[in-house]
């Protein structure tokens, strides 16, 4: 019985994307997950910065489509224009490649986990079929513009409004504190370069001199493990 | 009356006991005076004191069972109570007396013996302590007192034959006395049940007034034998190994290993007679059991003539003396195996004063030949150890039971007594006589040994090498001493018990006299039997000391060169003590080590350390292993572990609920089938589907848990139930098997 | 207008390669990117909802959630200098010091 109601809703269920919005909808969502993969299973960190951009791009699309117009810009202008540019700064300090992909490091453990998390969302999405099979009803024409969303947030969300900018200047102050630089750094980094010399030296794959000069850092990640 | 039964008994043994602690605890520290003047001191203060209870209080209440002293209540457990208490009668007394006086002349001896030696104070420390033991043993009130005092002369002895433990053979031979000692100790034990079980009872007083022919210990207990044969046989088998008799008498040749004093002390006066002392204690409870004192009294015939036999071949003087003490013990078994127990007693306090004189005798000849005591090596000592030769002389001729002195009247008790016995049954009448011709012959025996020893040591030219003879000296006065006290006991220690029968005055019999109390009254012996067997002993006697003489005298004459080429085979047996200990080796030790070996091996070393030591400590390790695997410091595992978390409680959350067990109600075809579970909600919008045939087609369907069905043909039906959730989209099943009565 | 559980199968998709790449990288930066990745996706499913339920509230609750990133991605990073700086490296394998 159960079957046969979801066969008959699959096909109520796909017809949508048979409309323009639907081929629009089905690029879009091609393209941001093919970025969200792409961003998840890069070496190298710049690459991976750069298709998170675009996948936030996508997104951005996709919340224009919502009829969340000034989400979609602050999309663009604060996610991608001012989070993925600090991203961006911090990736030129570190540029750092990975040789493995995947921490092997308990990995039982973080697959489970992985389905674990996979397992929940299916439940919640089950949870939400019956109530969101059906198109939504239309909206006015003032939905998602900024001036009502301004009202919201200056009317019902004020408080949040308020404490959130108390957020911000928190993580300003925070994050200045945090890498301010201590007298004991330099004594870290020496310590830091020693280990590393020592676990090279005990690591298996002792590489000739000549390449431990040339790409020091190539071969102490590759020394272990 | 008063003072009699105030007198503090305890002390006697006390008092060695404090001895040995002060010694234990300080002696090192002392001047070697000192040290004798405690220990010498304890002993002479407790035969004082036993001596004055012997003499002032015993014959006032002798009749009454003795002096008593009860210091406190051991043991009380259900019907077993026990006191710590000690009683002196007459035999107790008899024997504190030689523990004591005897005990203090080696103590005095042993002070100039070992001289020299750098563990003075631990020596004199075991000695009290001995004695304290003995004591105990010889003065306890019930079975279990004496059997302390038991294991604690055992435990001195194995102390004492191990005193010089540097050399592994005399450690060795510490520990072969010991646990030859506990296979004893076993059957004590044994018996010391049995009796228990059969009276309820430990004390001495109490047993002898149960040990009546209608009592639980005349009744049979197994293989027809009365409770007090086997009770007597378990005690006597502790005998056999504290008395060193067939079969357990191994230990006591070895025991040589120790210092003199000791040999003298332990292996001749005190602690081997403690068997008999036991036999004679509990007389009343062997009486109801003749054929068991027969037994006693055959084996210890045998230990006399085989021990004897194996003397003849010895070549160490101390060697042969142990062996004499194994046959001396044997004729003290006869003795109160034939129900002879004054006789048996007798020759306990006889053998005491010469053995011992013997002994110390022997230490005495050692010192002079610096140590070595082969006698192959001696000879002539006669001129340059007078006093010593004066001693052994004495002590010689009354082992040989010549007449007048000591060894003469209590061997000829033992043996008219064997003769003239009557408490065997019909069938065992022939023990008496068969016994009492074994130990004629064990005592030409000893005769002819002892006196080959004598004209083997004293007589005729120095065998020994110039280096030696030029050391040979007498003994220091305080040896001396005590020698000659104990050559004047030896000499005239037997006259207190000259048998009434012999001239007609029963009242010079002071011995028997004084033992009627403890003992029972003195075996009549007829007159004529008595003289009979007195010349019959004093000719063999005479006999042994001419053959020896004719063999010995004055060094190896030809006589025993010849006899030797004639049988070589039989001399060395009898040098190899018949190699009786060879043949417990193989038979017991071997299979007891291989056994043990194996059980090391596989018990011990796979079972307990491997599996469940080692087991324990790999589950506490693998334990750890995944515990800390939890927390590795790995924050991305944490969220992981996270969202596992919260998988699995919305996973229970969700899942439909169907009880264990479907409730199936049938009549006739119709089948109705509840599905609901008590005490979960089951208002959730449930979905049930019931197939009632199993084909994967559901006849019923609804959201009640209810549903009902009526079959068409009967037999065998599976129900299946599926319950799903919309929500969660989640489903669960259970299937039933259900039997109806066949209709159609 | 397409229905909402289009959108909200995005979401959800998104929402677990963001958890993949969480859980599985060993580099913090793809870490920290990840999580971004999941942020979105929840922002993704609130102005669905909200788009259904013709309820700005969800508009403003998602700006507020694209402020809260914000921040959590600045101190997050300076704390990943911080990191780099102990450690010489983002390899949160390397940088661990407990045992395997």
């Amino acid at each position: 019985m159960q079957g046969q109601a979801n066969a008959a809703s699959m096909g109520d269920l796909l017809s949508p994307l048979g409309s323009g919005e639907g081929i629009v909808f089905l690029l879009l969502s091609i393209g941001i997950v093919a970025m969200a993969l792409f961003c998840m299973t890069r070496r190298n960190p710049v690459t991976a910065v750069m298709s998170l951009v675009a996948t936030f791009f996508g997104l951005a699309g996709i919340y224009a489509m919502l009829s969340a117009h000034f989400l979609a810009v602050l999309q663009v202008l604060v996610y991608a224009g001012a989070i993925m540019v600090l991203f961006i700064f911090v990736v030129m300090i570190l540029n750092r490649e990975e040789t493995t992909l995947i921490s092997l490091r308990g990995l039982p453990t973080r697959v489970l986990g992985v389905a674990a998390g996979v397992y929940l969302l299916l439940v919640f999405t089950r949870i939400a079929i019956p109530a969101t099979v059906a198109s939504p009803a239309p909206i006015p024409e003032t939905f998602g513009t900024v001036a009502s969303i301004g009202n919201v947030l200056f009317r019902d969300f004020v408080f949040p409004f308020e404490a959130i900018s108390v957020l911000l200047l928190v993580a300003v102050v925070g994050g200045v504190t945090v890498s301010r630089s201590h007298r004991k750094e330099k004594d870290a980094e020496e310590a830091a370069e020693k280990r590393l010399a020592i676990e090279h030296l005990a690591s298996h794959d002792y590489p000739e001199p000549a390449e431990h000069l040339d790409n020091a850092d190539a071969h102490a990640a590759g020394g272990h493990h | 009356m008063n003072a009699a039964e105030s007198f503090n008994l305890r002390l006697i043994p006390l008092l060695p006991f404090l001895g040995a602690t002060i010694l234990i605890l300080f002696g090192r520290r002392m001047k070697r005076g000192t040290v004798v003047a405690i220990a010498a001191g304890a002993i002479a203060a407790a035969a004082f004191l036993a001596f004055t209870a012997f003499f002032q209080y015993l014959p006032e209440t002798a009749e009454h069972g003795g002096l008593r002293d009860v210091v406190w209540k051991w043991i009380e457990a259900g019907n077993l109570s026990i006191d710590l208490a000690f009683r002196m009668d007459a035999l107790s007394g008899l024997l504190c007396l030689i523990i004591t006086f005897i005990g203090f002349l080696i103590h005095l001896y042993a002070a100039g013996y070992m001289e020299h030696d750098p563990d003075y104070a631990r020596f004199f420390a075991y000695l009290n302590l001995f004695c304290g033991s003995m004591l105990v043993l010889v003065l306890g009130d019930s079975m279990p007192v004496m059997f302390v005092g038991w294991e604690g002369v055992g435990l001195c002895s194995y102390l004492l034959i191990g005193f010089w433990y540097t050399e592994t053979a005399n450690a060795s031979a510490g520990k072969k006395a010991f646990i030859t000692n506990r296979i004893g100790d076993f059957g004590f034990l044994i018996g010391m049940f049995l009796l228990f079980q059969a009276t309820g009872t430990l004390r001495f007083s109490e047993i002898g007034a149960l040990a009546t022919t209608g009592s639980a210990l005349a009744a049979p207990y197994w293989l027809g034998m009365p409770m007090a044969f086997w009770v007597g046989l378990f005690l006597f088998i502790g005998a056999t190994g504290k008395s060193a008799q067939l079969p357990l008498y191994v230990w006591l040749p070895d025991a040589m290993a120790g210092p003199t004093p000791v040999s003298a002390l332990i292996h001749a006066a005190t602690m081997v007679t403690a068997g008999v002392y036991m036999v004679a204690r509990l007389h009343t409870l062997y009486m109801l059991a003749p054929v068991v004192l027969a037994i006693v009294a055959i084996v210890g015939a045998a230990t006399a003539m085989f021990a004897a036999i194996i003397g003849f071949a010895q070549n160490d003087f101390k060697k042969v003396l142990a062996y004499s003490t194994v046959s001396q013990l044997g004729f003290m078994f006869v003795g109160v195996g034939t129900g002879n127990f004054t006789s048996g007693v007798f020759h306990l306090y006889t053998h005491a004063f010469f053995k011992a004189g013997l002994f110390l005798c022997a230490g005495s000849i050692m010192h002079a030949m610096s140590g070595s005591g082969d006698i192959t090596k001696m000879g002539g000592l006669r001129k340059r150890t007078p006093w010593t030769h004066a001693v052994f002389l004495v002590c010689w001729l009354a082992i040989c039971g010549v007449p007048i002195f000591s060894g003469f009247f209590s061997k000829d008790a033992i043996v008219a007594g064997a003769f003239a016995t009557d408490i065997y049954p019909e069938s065992l009448k022939w023990v008496g006589p068969l016994v009492g011709t074994m130990l004629l012959l064990a005592a030409l025996g000893t005769s002819f040994y002892m006196s080959r020893l004598y004209f083997l040591v004293f007589t005729g030219p120095s065998r020994a090498d110039h280096e030696t003879q030029h050391h040979i000296h007498e003994s220091p006065s305080i040896m001396v001493g005590p020698l000659v006290v104990l050559a004047i006991g030896a000499g005239l220690g037997g006259l207190v018990g000259v048998p009434g029968g012999l001239f007609g005055h029963p009242e010079w019999n002071v011995l028997g006299e004084w033992l009627s109390h403890s003992v029972g009254p003195e075996m009549e012996v007829p007159h004529n039997t008595e003289m009979l067997f007195m010349g019959i002993s004093t000719a063999l006697a005479l006999g042994g000391i001419f053959l020896a003489q004719a063999f010995y005298g004055g060094g190896y004459r030809e006589p025993a060169k010849k006899f030797a080429a004639a049988v070589p085979g039989l001399v060395k047996l009898a040098q190899d003590k018949f190699r009786v200990d060879e043949l417990y080796n193989a038979v017991i030790i071997r299979p007891l080590r291989v056994l043990s070996q194996a059980l090391f091996q596989f018990v011990d070393r796979v079972l307990i350390d491997q599996l469940l030591v080692g087991g324990a400590a790999a589950v506490t390790d693998v334990l750890g292993r995944i515990s800390r695997a939890l927390q590795a410091g790995d924050g991305q595992r944490y969220m992981a572990a996270f969202a596992i978390g919260a998988a699995a409680l919305v996973f229970f959350a969700t899942r439909p609920t169907l009880p264990s067990e479907l409730k199936v109600n049938v009549s006739g075809t119709t089948v109705t089938v509840d599905a609901s579970r008590t005490g979960r909600q089951s208002a959730r919008g449930l979905t049930y589907a019931f197939d009632f045939d199993d084909d994967g087609r559901a006849e019923v369907t609804g959201t009640s848990p209810e549903a009902r069905y009526t079959y068409e043909r009967g037999g065998e039906h599976t129900i299946r139930v599926t319950v799903t959730d919309p929500r969660w989209h989640t489903e669960s099943h259970i299937k039933s098997k259900v039997e109806l009565g066949g209709q159609n | 207008m397409l229905p909402t559980f289009y959108y909200l199968c995005l979401s959800f998709v998104l929402f677990v390669i963001g958890t993949a790449g969480v859980l599985l990288r060993r580099n913090a930066l793809i870490v920290l990117m990840g999580i971004e990745l999941q942020l979105n996706a929840g922002n993704l499913a609130m102005l669905a909802f909200s788009r259904q339920l013709g309820d700005e509230k969800g508009h403003a609750f998602a700006f507020l959630i694209i402020a809260l990133a914000a921040a959590e991605a600045a101190v997050g990073l300076a704390i990943l200098v911080s990191l780099f700086r102990a450690r010489q490296t983002i390899n949160l394998d390397e940088a661990s010091l407990m045992k395997r």
